[in-house]
């Protein structure tokens, strides 16, 4: 993981925006978990957190597949997915990774996820108080 | 003491439930002693660490009073009414696998002064808590554990 920006956690975090990029897909599931781990937790701590999915790493979102990623300690990368979705963490994908590389159309991914351009990353990354990549 | 899949809910106690959470309040006036149910610390297994809010943090109802991490699941402890958090367990900060073994004793996680008698009202009790819990019970199909820190 490498990241930028400010390394010292503020005393209260409320409030902050963090950019996660993800660039691993399901061809290497041990590097999946953690990132929506740490993001879910991130958003807990009402944190705005936004995971900006590119390269293959939007195959994880593709409806069904979050099922069939299996992780060591057992379960499934669904129940991380979930929770992150559930803590409200927002997904954000984009759209010439899905058309070009991944070869998904946007009904195939699962609710909830923005399709967008590559300049959103840069709009994301600058509006963001850190940014992290996996 | 109610026990419902091998889970202990007290009688005493007023029970926030929704969406993913299931917590507990114990109210005197408008005092309010926060933590998690035993179906809750069961549902995130062997807690690794917690963040509680400072005393002073004014919180609206259902947002956060504290983070939750167990490995398997890392989540927000939501407040069951507005108000301010007036003590934070330091206890369980050191130790958090007292929301494990002792979810309704040591391992209370704030205090706080709630601000709208109607919350407080609101929350769920006696009979109508348990229905719920039953039905949350059976829908996740959750056996309490109690891990032994």
């Amino acid at each position: 993981m490498s990241g930028s920006g400010s390394t010292s956690p503020p005393s209260d975090p409320t409030g902050k925006k963090i950019l996660m990029i993800m660039t691993t897909g399901p061809e290497d599931p041990d590097k999946t978990y953690a990132p929506f781990y740490t993001a879910a937790l991130m958003a807990a701590m009402e944190i705005d957190t936004t995971m900006y999915f590119l390269m293959h790493a939007p195959e994880l979102l593709k409806k069904g597949a979050a099922e069939k990623i299996p992780l060591k300690k057992g379960g499934n990368l669904k129940m991380f997915l979930d929770m992150a979705s559930e803590n409200g963490v927002k997904f954000v994908a984009c759209a010439e990774s899905c058309r070009d590389l991944c070869e998904i159309a946007p009904g195939e991914l699962i609710d909830g996820v923005k399709l967008v351009g590559s300049a959103t990353m840069a709009d994301l990354a600058l509006e963001a108080d850190s940014v992290l990549s996996f | 003491m109610a026990i419902l899949n091998g889970c202990e809910l007290p009688e005493d106690r007023a029970y926030f439930i929704e969406r993913t959470q299931m917590t507990w309040a114990m109210v005197e006036g408008d005092r309010v002693t926060v933590g998690l149910t035993d179906p809750a610390q069961t549902r995130a297994g062997k807690i690794l660490h917690v963040r509680v809010k400072a005393a002073g943090t004014v919180r609206e109802r259902g947002k956060p009073i504290a983070t939750v991490e167990s490995g398997k699941w890392a989540g927000p402890v939501m407040a069951p009414v507005s108000g301010t958090v007036v003590e934070a367990n330091a206890e369980v900060e050191k130790d958090p696998t007292l929301l494990n073994t002792d979810p309704y004793g040591r391992g209370w996680i704030v205090r706080m002064t709630a601000t709208s008698p109607a919350e407080l009202a609101s929350l769920l009790r006696g009979e109508a808590a348990l229905a719920r819990f039953k039905e949350i019970l059976e829908r996740d199909q959750i056996r309490c554990v109690r891990c032994q820190g």
